[in-house]
């Protein structure tokens, strides 16, 4: 019962910070709303019994990418208030098409079956040891060539944010 | 998979050997890595061994578009010098990215787990975001790479929320359970399954750029540096159409009714938009980017007919898409070395100084229109019998008056390059080392479209 | 659900002895106000303009740089929770990985992006 009432407060302010990413005027606090949701969205890691995922969670995106985020904003002097607005018929036609992705998945998801998981096994894959005992051993080849997708990032980063002699 | 390896250690070695500063070894390195890869790739012709827990299948599927994309690849880096003869410094970092990109491409063809999929696109497409903003001082193609990451990382959403999908319905992302599954549960499909397998098609046909997810590529083809996006339009497009393609064969084949509709509307509204859409277009790079979008709503056809083994008949069309592709493009970075436009007017007369090069690019040309005997004729053909032979004849009748709309805008660099003749532009610096490619390009085209056979019944 | 609730009793503590600290602080201190508190230095030259800036782009890099290793890191934790029972194999998957990105280090470092002008 506690689990479900810490479930709907934590739904309840994912959506709210997740709406407010979009309507804030400032950049920044649509960074810091961000942050809040994955604060947030870490919660319900937990709750689904992924802590290493609700860890990975925080100290990345909450932490690290945030920064970047942050950096980002800096760095184009973003703190400009009301410079983003699109025309009334941008935000029209943009809302019907996001209203008509959601009604389909509302529709299909009115449609979903609820099942338990069978394999009790499967509710402790969230542990870290659990976690990394698949990595390493069925997942492996896709984690040794997300090394490579890291290095390409590497270097695409190293490519366009070094500063040119000419 | 050893392809892979060794592509990836060539592309580390000319990383570092750009960052010490070494020019020449760099581009010698790649033109021995890749053949090598190629041999490799083609020493486990059928074996279909699969690697780390079907994590990775080389079967002569993905052993085919895996020789098509190493190839093209070399043929994209024999123009690299031509391209980038005023830049001085190494270009390490173009030439390891663009290995990068192929690495993720070898792996989009041969995946037989979704989470390899989903690696191999995000790796193929975080190094052509990259690359389609490498001329750093150009706004163009900063905007290029700008609008190519913003929508390219929502496609991947889309992706990804319906692989997430496909596994809370199947309980797994291996493609034979997945296949078990909708085997076992032939009648009473979830919805969670068909919504999933929504989101992956939409997330698929962005990556291959057709409609209606097709807005980002012409202006990213256009505003990217002309060799990336030679490399865009062939290596990137097989890849995603390989991918998706064998993701419905060995997954999805029998639940073709939830989603044959959907692809067969996307089919129709790409070759209608691809083939109109370029009718309008002066200049050339603009137009073989819509041209590229129709391309890949006649590519579709093959997955919606993908009962009849339209397997061979992709591969088929794959090369030749891809080196029609590639001639056209090497001719148009010659004419805009000599012109700086890539207007149709600078095509005016070529043929008066450059007969290879006008040679090369009607041949290409018209194998990309379909007229026969060429190469890109004897693919269509034996894609719309396919096509008909699954009865989808609206489909066909379509796809053959997109066809015929294709030929006029194909003709006209080809009219303005003979009939034109007074009005020529000078001679295009015919010295470098080329004219050996265009005739091995053209020789292809015309050979293949001899014996389409022989490709179609490989695999 | 005990562990549950223990962590609710745990994270409504942290919330209350915070909230009470800062509370009591307000209400038991004292309150003085002059302008010259607001300064960023109290004894110094008066700053002028806002601090809203425009940061060098030299930054970004090294964030992003941190960022790799960041989740280089993350992925070592679930590793060494099983090292043992991995074995030589293990190993060497890890190895492969941090050689890799390590390479990536290297290369930032040779082009001069990790020194600072």
């Amino acid at each position: 019962m506690l689990s479900l009432y810490v479930f709907f407060f934590l739904s309840a302010v994912t959506l709210v910070s997740a709406v407010m990413v979009l309507l804030s005027k400032k950049p920044i606090h649509s960074v810091l709303y961000l942050t809040l949701t994955f604060f947030t969205l870490a919660g319900h890691y937990i709750m689904l019994n992924a802590q290493f995922l609700a860890v990975v969670h925080i100290i990345v995106y909450a932490g690290a990418i945030m920064v970047l985020f942050l950096f980002t904003v800096m760095l184009l002097n973003l703190n400009i208030e009301g410079e983003f607005q699109k025309s009334t018929v941008m935000k029209f036609v943009a809302a019907i098409a996001g209203g008509m992705i959601f009604l389909v998945l509302i529709g299909t998801l009115k449609s979903f079956d609820v099942t338990t998981v069978g394999d009790p096994s499967m509710t402790q894959i969230g542990l870290v040891k659990n976690l990394g005992k698949t990595l390493y051993s069925q997942y492996l080849m896709p984690f040794e060539l997300s090394s490579i997708l890291f290095l390409s990032a590497m270097v695409g980063a190293v490519m366009l944010g070094k500063k040119d002699k000419n | 998979m050893y392809a892979i390896i060794t592509i990836s250690i060539v592309a580390i070695i000319v990383l570092f050997l750009g960052a010490i500063q070494k020019k020449t070894p760099l581009l010698p390195i790649i033109f021995v890595g890749l053949p090598v890869a190629f041999i490799i790739n083609l020493l486990g012709w059928n074996q279909s061994i699969h690697y780390y827990n079907e994590m990775y299948i080389a079967d002569n599927f993905s052993i085919a578009f895996n020789a098509v994309l190493i190839f093209t690849t070399l043929l994209v880096f024999i123009f690299a010098p031509v391209y980038y003869k005023p830049v001085k410094r190494p270009l390490e970092d173009i030439y390891a990215l663009i290995l990068f990109a192929l690495i993720g491409a070898l792996t989009m063809t041969g995946f037989g787990n979704i989470l390899m999929l989903f690696v191999g696109i995000e790796t193929m497409s975080l190094s052509l975001y990259i690359l389609a903003g490498s001329k750093k001082f150009d706004p163009n193609s900063n905007e290029a790479a700008m609008k190519y990451f913003l929508t390219g990382s929502f496609a991947s959403g889309f992706l990804l929320f319906g692989i997430a999908l496909i596994y809370g319905a199947c309980g797994s992302m291996n493609l034979e359970t997945i296949k078990e599954f909708v085997v076992a549960h032939h009648n009473n499909i979830p919805a969670m399954l068909n919504i999933g397998l929504l989101l992956v098609a939409i997330g698929m046909t962005f990556k291959i750029g057709a409609a209606p997810f097709h807005f980002w590529a012409p202006d990213v083809y256009e505003g990217s540096p002309t060799l990336i996006t030679t490399f865009m339009a062939t290596v990137g497009k097989v890849a995603a159409i390989a991918a998706f393609f064998r993701l419905m064969s060995s997954s999805f084949s029998d639940m073709e009714s939830s989603w044959v509709v959907t692809l067969t509307i996307f089919a129709i509204a790409t070759i209608l938009i691809g083939n109109l859409s370029a009718f309008y277009q002066d200049n050339v790079k603009r137009m073989f980017a819509y041209s590229g979008i129709a391309h890949a709503g006649y590519m579709l056809i093959a997955i919606i007919a993908l009962k009849q083994q339209a397997a061979g008949v992709l591969l088929l069309y794959s090369i030749s898409y891809t080196i029609a592709t590639i001639t056209a493009f090497a001719v148009l970075i010659l004419v805009r070395e000599e012109t700086g436009t890539f207007s149709i007017n600078a095509f005016k007369g070529l043929a008066k100084h450059n007969p290879t090069e006008a040679f090369a690019m009607t041949i290409a040309m018209l194998s990309l229109a379909g007229i026969p005997p060429l190469v890109g004729f004897a693919a269509k053909y034996n894609l719309f019998i396919a096509a008909i032979e699954q009865g989808h004849l609206p489909l066909v009748i379509v796809a053959i008056v997109g066809s015929m709309i294709s030929v006029y805008y194909y003709i006209r660099p080809v009219v303005a390059m003979y009939f034109n003749l007074p009005s020529a532009t000078s001679a295009i610096d015919s010295s470098s080392n080329y004219k050996k490619q265009i005739f091995l390009a053209a020789f292809l085209m015309i050979v293949l479209g001899l014996i389409p056979g022989v490709i179609i019944n490989l695999i | 659900m005990s562990s549950l609730s223990l962590f609710l009793t745990v994270f409504l503590t942290g919330i209350v002895l915070v909230v009470a600290g800062l509370g009591i602080a307000i209400l038991l201190a004292p309150k003085s106000f002059n302008l010259q508190k607001g300064e960023p230095y109290e004894c110094g030259i008066i700053t002028h303009g806002t601090s809203w800036m425009q940061f060098k782009a030299g930054y970004y890099l090294y964030a992003i740089l941190y960022l790799m290793f960041d989740v280089e890191t993350i992925f070592l934790f679930p590793w060494a929770t099983i090292v043992r029972d991995l074995g030589y194999q293990g190993l060497y998957s890890i190895l492969f990985f941090i050689v890799i990105l390590g390479l990536g280090l290297a290369y930032a470092w040779k082009k001069n992006v990790l020194k600072w002008d």
